[in-house]
């Protein structure tokens, strides 16, 4: 009975508890610097990208799935926005709305119909459309970065708003519409069912292709905000940025427990997972680590981080 | 003739259950011995303790003059005891020659150092192999490629490579047809006469007397008899041994059913499948009755009611639900209609194991309240609460708390947990794929009650079952269906287990 408690505690707890036990330690490391609220707020920034990104990748782990084209879309899409704003004059809402919002789900409803249409695994679907978007994005924009967009939109999507970045209160946003859509709805309650067993699932009436097809429009929707706030705040859009975000994307998802077999996870816990991935990189920076051994503590990290899920829910 | 194996006293116990008690057995050289017995009268335990799969909780096995009181897998191989399971084991992806030396490839040394497989050797030895059983095509051909009966042949050289004396073979002849039969007798009498033994797993009459030597029918896991075909005078004669059973009296008395065309609860019409697996099946369900279907493995009753329930590989046909013409369609579809089934394969297309009881309960139930196909619609948690309390208590699921992993329940409540899901969804018509698979007596008592009360209360119950007893225990009437077809409907007044078996295999 207590190793029953003990687990489904860590089920709730276990991604915040590493999340404060990081940055413990980055504060003894690191104390004048790291244990700041202003630094807190620069991991939260940093951070924000990655859980747009991820939120969306949530959607695609859950049904067991993975969406590997969301790096591909986020720079598609900022690149389309930006264009339709510098090249087409057009309204930057109507841009963001047309061009990142739309566009990006569109992206991905394109792989959910190919999923659903070829039956391939996911991963190889969103394998092939992550070199597509990436080829498109380097086509229309001939290689070269988009510079001169409106200062409204730079202000809106990359500003600040009462000294908290507008990407941060953006992702927020997204990350409590997830929240909602995956505890509140009948909608997210069929995607675990989905995760945990699709054929009995199909037997039980859920229509699966048509979730499939909606998990990753929102998955391609959340990539295409992502690509309007990216370009926001660089103030350009770059046709080979958020290169390999993705790879960053199922790294927070699944440091948040996240099952990759489907049918487990949470949005907070992935939220939390981004905000470790922002902390490892701020606070080794902070303990002045080059940058290629952050990419070796964010791997094992990983790895330490499933390997205890695992050996947590061993325990019966 | 020489004693290849002898199984004597054989006692094999699952958990609450006997599956072999006293079972004698012996095979020798050159013979073909017959092995018949209804669904779960214990051959299939029997041969998994000849391969070693199973360990038998008493008895012993005398083979090549040395005694043991359990094989296992590698000593049952080393012995010579090869088993052609019905559902084959061949590899699609690998050729004929690579098939025949899974896991035993031979090899020769690469500059006298590097050991590489040594593909000129293994063709060879699958030539051979591959004439003696009559195998035409080259033995590089891929095994997808093949047809059935040849990827059959694949196994039987398989075997002979291995210098197997005793051949198992578990209804090999189920998909052939009867030239391809034919041609594997032939094949069978050679073996024979090589001196090699045969067990020979069958249910088809006709077929026995022409290949058999001797026969040993084993009944509820007891051996009913070990004859010489020669002893044998009418197939009547096997199928009263195989079936002579006094039925249980724990079974329940049927209702009698007004049968009236305005009692028509649901109807199906010409169901056709593109795979041809049911061709043209019609039958009425009437109120308060419980509709069985029997039929042997392939017979297509599975393949039939999931035509029905969820438009798989559906052609034709059409179905009526109190009256009302319904759409075949998909799950969801049949399931707001009122048409639910609860599979054959529980663990696979059941339950949710990654939930509790209550979401497993209430699930299709919430899915009928939302809009849009089942997608939008909020979550009321005490909703879902009242309405699995109701049918936890309903279909009496014995579980600490509604939270509590389906998976940590019995085979016989997580059963009963679907059967709720479904009831939760106001089913009108309700579809068993074998529902007593896998559990115990004491919870197939309970399902049988709940069959029975669902009839009383005007639910359509249709039971698909390979176990003859509840069949003839539970049923109003039974359909009888082989290879696609449905060969008739018997009522409850004439049917007997003779009757089932020879209505399917006429």
């Amino acid at each position: 009975m207590k190793a029953k408690n003990f687990k489904s505690y860590w089920e709730k707890f276990g991604t915040l508890a590493i999340f404060i036990v990081m940055w413990g330690v980055f504060a003894i490391l690191a104390p004048g610097s790291f244990a700041t609220s202003g630094n807190f707020v620069q991991i939260i920034t940093q951070s924000a990208t990655i859980m747009l990104l991820a939120c969306g990748e949530f959607f695609a782990i859950l049904l067991g799935g993975i969406d590997l084209s969301i790096g591909s879309v986020a720079a598609f899409t900022g690149m389309i926005t930006a264009k339709l704003m510098v090249e087409g004059g057009m309204n930057p809402f109507l841009a963001v709305l047309l061009g990142a919002v739309l566009g990006g789900a569109l992206c991905g409803f394109i792989n959910g119909t190919l999923i659903n249409l070829t039956g391939v695994h996911p991963f190889i679907i969103t394998l092939g459309t992550q070199s597509v978007f990436r080829a498109l994005t380097l086509i229309i924009s001939n290689a070269q970065a988009t510079f001169g967009m409106p200062k409204i939109f730079t202000q809106i999507f990359g500003g600040l708003w009462n000294g908290i970045p507008m990407a941060v209160v953006i992702a927020l946003i997204v990350a409590l519409i997830c929240w909602f859509v995956t505890t509140k709805l009948t909608f997210g309650r069929n995607l675990y069912v989905m995760g945990g067993n699709r054929d009995a699932a199909w037997f039980s009436g859920i229509n699966v292709k048509q979730h499939l097809l909606m998990v990753h429009t929102i998955s391609g929707l959340c990539a295409g905000i992502c690509g309007a706030v990216m370009a926001a705040r660089l103030g350009a859009a770059e046709p080979n940025t958020a290169t390999g975000a993705e790879t960053e994307a199922i790294a927070a998802a699944i440091i948040g427990g996240t099952s990759f077999f489907g049918g487990k996870g949470k949005v907070p816990n992935v939220i939390v997972g981004a905000l470790i991935l922002g902390l490892i990189s701020n606070g080794l920076n902070m303990c002045s680590v080059p940058t290629f051994y952050q990419n070796l503590a964010t791997g094992l990290l990983l790895i330490a981080a499933v390997s205890l899920d695992q050996a947590v829910s061993r325990k019966k | 003739m020489e004693t290849l194996v002898e199984m004597k006293d054989i006692r094999k116990e699952f958990p609450g259950v006997v599956a072999l008690d006293q079972v004698s057995f012996d095979v020798k050289a050159g013979e073909v011995h017959l092995l018949l017995g209804e669904n779960g009268a214990g051959k299939s335990t029997l041969m998994k303790i000849l391969s070693g799969i199973y360990t038998p909780t008493s008895g012993r096995i005398v083979m090549g003059g040395q005694e043991y009181a359990a094989l296992t897998p590698k000593k049952s191989k080393e012995l010579g005891i090869s088993i052609i399971y019905q559902e084959l084991s061949v590899v699609n992806e690998l050729s004929i020659a690579e098939n025949m030396f899974v896991g035993k490839l031979p090899t020769k040394k690469l500059f006298s150092v590097l050991p590489i497989v040594d593909r000129a050797a293994y063709e060879k030895k699958a030539e051979e192999a591959a004439r003696r059983v009559g195998l035409k095509k080259p033995v590089s051909t891929l095994v997808g490629d093949l047809s059935i009966s040849e990827k059959q042949m694949v196994e039987i050289a398989k075997a002979l490579v291995e210098n197997s004396k005793l051949l198992v073979m578990d209804e090999p002849t189920s998909s052939l047809t009867e030239e391809e039969t034919r041609n594997l007798q032939n094949i069978i009498r050679e073996l024979r006469a090589e001196g090699i033994g045969i067990v020979y797993i069958s249910h088809k009459m006709k077929e026995l007397r022409e290949i058999g030597d001797r026969v040993t029918i084993l009944k509820d896991g007891r051996t009913v008899a070990t004859k010489e075909m020669t002893e044998i005078h009418s197939e009547q004669e096997i199928i009263s041994m195989m079936v002579g059973r006094e039925l249980q009296s724990t079974f329940f008395g049927k209702e009698d059913v007004d049968y009236k065309p305005e009692n028509i609860i649901f109807k199906a019409e010409n169901i056709k499948r593109k795979d041809g697996k049911t061709r043209d099946v019609s039958f009425e369900l009437y109120r308060g009755e419980v509709l069985g279907v029997a039929g042997l493995v392939g017979a297509g009753r599975t393949e039939l009611m999931n035509a029905i329930f969820a438009g798989e590989s559906y052609e034709s046909g059409r179905v009526w639900l109190d009256g009302r013409e319904v759409k075949i369609g998909t799950p969801y579809t049949s399931i707001k209609n009122g048409i639910a089934m609860i599979t054959e394969n529980r663990r696979e297309t059941g339950i949710f194991p990654n939930f509790g009881i209550k979401e497993n309960l209430v699930l299709v139930n919430r899915l009928l309240k939302s809009g849009w196909g089942g997608f939008y619609g909020m979550i009321h948690e005490k909703q879902d609460e009242k309405v699995a309390e109701k049918e936890r208590e309903e279909m009496q699921v014995k579980c600490a708390s509604l939270s509590q992993l389906i998976t940590e329940l019995s085979g016989g409540n997580q059963q009963k947990v679907i059967v709720g899901k479904w009831l939760a969804a106001n089913a009108r018509v309700l579809i068993f794929d074998e529902p007593t698979k896998g559990i115990d007596i004491g919870t197939k008592t309970e399902m049988y009650k709940i069959m029975r009360s669902l009839a009383e209360q005007g639910v359509g119950v249709i039971m698909i079952s390979s176990e003859m007893p509840e069949l003839l225990g539970i049923c109003d009437r039974i359909m009888v269906m082989n290879q696609g077809v449905k060969k008739g409907i018997l009522d409850k007044a004439e049917v007997t287990e003779e009757l089932i078996l020879q209505t399917a295999t006429m």
